[in-house]
């Protein structure tokens, strides 16, 4: 070969195959990273988006309780792909009976309440997603804490026209005929079949309205997420361990609705 | 030794070029379902429908005797509540004197996300 200015350069050091050896290398360790770096995030990144999904499928869910309960929606369907785990339903009489809420006020009401649940438990992600009495929560499988995804509707309201206040506390339980788990494909569908209406006014009604939460003994507890709903959402003081004061309210509507879960 | 060839650099450039851009319309789209969802989620929510229900009730209740009145609004108050999970509560007054309306009427409606005052006159 010659160059432009007419020296002569020696290029009998230039090997075809150890060109081709460096290549190969590059290929090589090229395949090697990504196979043991790059293919196990790919993976954790697959996880964590069938994760954000359930999360999300959940909400739809909660949107659909929403509609039959609030906007006298009487049935309602929705599809949905459940991956990475499973969809379960805990019906209100599931035994052993899972988390319960107790409202009293030590005189004339005192109402005890099985939500139920609807359950989506990922061994992959270490997750487990619950709908419970029209909250969305989730929580990581083998370690303390659970957070509220979506609040449920409970409310206080005081109106400036008779400056008189109501607390509204909805408790939605989820029920099934048979005990249904799926995973895959498939079609929640929900029917309204009971609901049931109690009001009680001052001065029945006493000023110690106390909401009692017991957490789930066997597997789950969701106590973290309620706790953080009862005392900062709403303001409600925390008396004891999982119970919590209402402010005084002068009247308390609690109203009941049995959701019927046809399939999964 | 053959000469190495370098008239085709830009297919490999290009290559990075497309690469690289659909890396990131992969990430527009995987967030555009989230805005979807939350926008109609907060669509849904709002009782545009219900707030105008009562609206027209109220209205239509203020012409009628203070007795009839205090029954409708027990009857829309509990109503509402049952129906609709919303507290509504509602009072019709007399305008005051000067003003060139009859009433003065104030709604009040809140079902826990969305509440919802409104003074009025008629």
């Amino acid at each position: 070969m010659k160059l432009c200015d007419g020296v002569k350069r020696n290029d009998r050091g230039v090997s075809e195959s150890i060109g081709f050896m460096l290549i190969f290398t590059l290929v090589i360790v090229g395949i090697g990273l990504v196979t043991l770096y790059g293919y196990p995030m790919l993976l954790q990144q697959q996880v964590n988006a069938d994760k954000r999904i359930m999360e999300k499928n959940l909400i739809v869910l909660q949107n659909d309780i929403k509609s039959i309960t609030y906007k006298n929606v009487p049935y309602k369907e929705t599809s949905l792909k459940v991956s990475g785990g499973s969809l379960t339903v805990y019906n209100t009489l599931f035994s052993p009976t899972s988390s319960s809420f107790r409202i009293s006020d030590g005189s004339s009401v005192d109402v005890t309440f099985h939500p139920g649940q609807l359950q989506y438990e990922s061994i992959n992600a270490q997750q487990v997603i619950a709908i419970e009495n029209g909250a969305v929560m989730a929580r990581p499988m083998y370690a303390p804490g659970s957070v509220m995804v979506a609040e449920p509707r409970w409310f206080s309201d005081t109106d400036p026209i008779t400056s008189k206040t109501t607390t509204v506390i909805p408790l939605i339980g989820l029920n099934s005929t048979i005990f249904m788990s799926q995973t895959g494909v498939g079609t929640v569908r929900m029917q309204v079949s009971t609901t049931n209406y109690t009001e009680i006014s001052k001065p029945a009604l006493s000023n110690q309205v106390t909401v009692y939460y017991t957490p789930d003994p066997n597997i789950y507890n969701f106590s973290v997420a309620w706790r953080n709903y009862f005392t900062n959402s709403l303001k409600w003081t925390e008396t004891a361990p999982n119970t919590y004061r209402l402010p005084p309210t002068d009247t308390l509507v609690i109203k009941k609705y049995d959701i019927m879960v046809k399939s999964l | 030794m053959a000469r190495l060839n370098d008239d085709a650099q830009w297919i490999v450039l290009m290559g990075f070029i497309v690469s690289f851009a659909l890396f990131f319309l992969a990430i527009v789209i995987s967030q555009s379902t989230v805005v979807g969802q939350t926008t109609a989620e907060a669509v849904l929510e709002f009782p545009k429908n219900d707030i105008v229900n009562v609206r027209s009730e109220v209205f239509s209740a203020s012409a009628l005797s203070s007795d009839n009145l205090t029954r409708v609004k027990n009857d829309i108050s509990s109503l509402s509540l049952s129906r609709k999970n919303a507290i509504v509560s509602f009072r019709i007054s007399e305008a005051p004197l000067g003003s060139p309306y009859n009433k003065t009427i104030e709604i009040h409606y809140n079902n826990g996300v969305t509440a919802y005052d409104e003074t009025t006159s008629h």
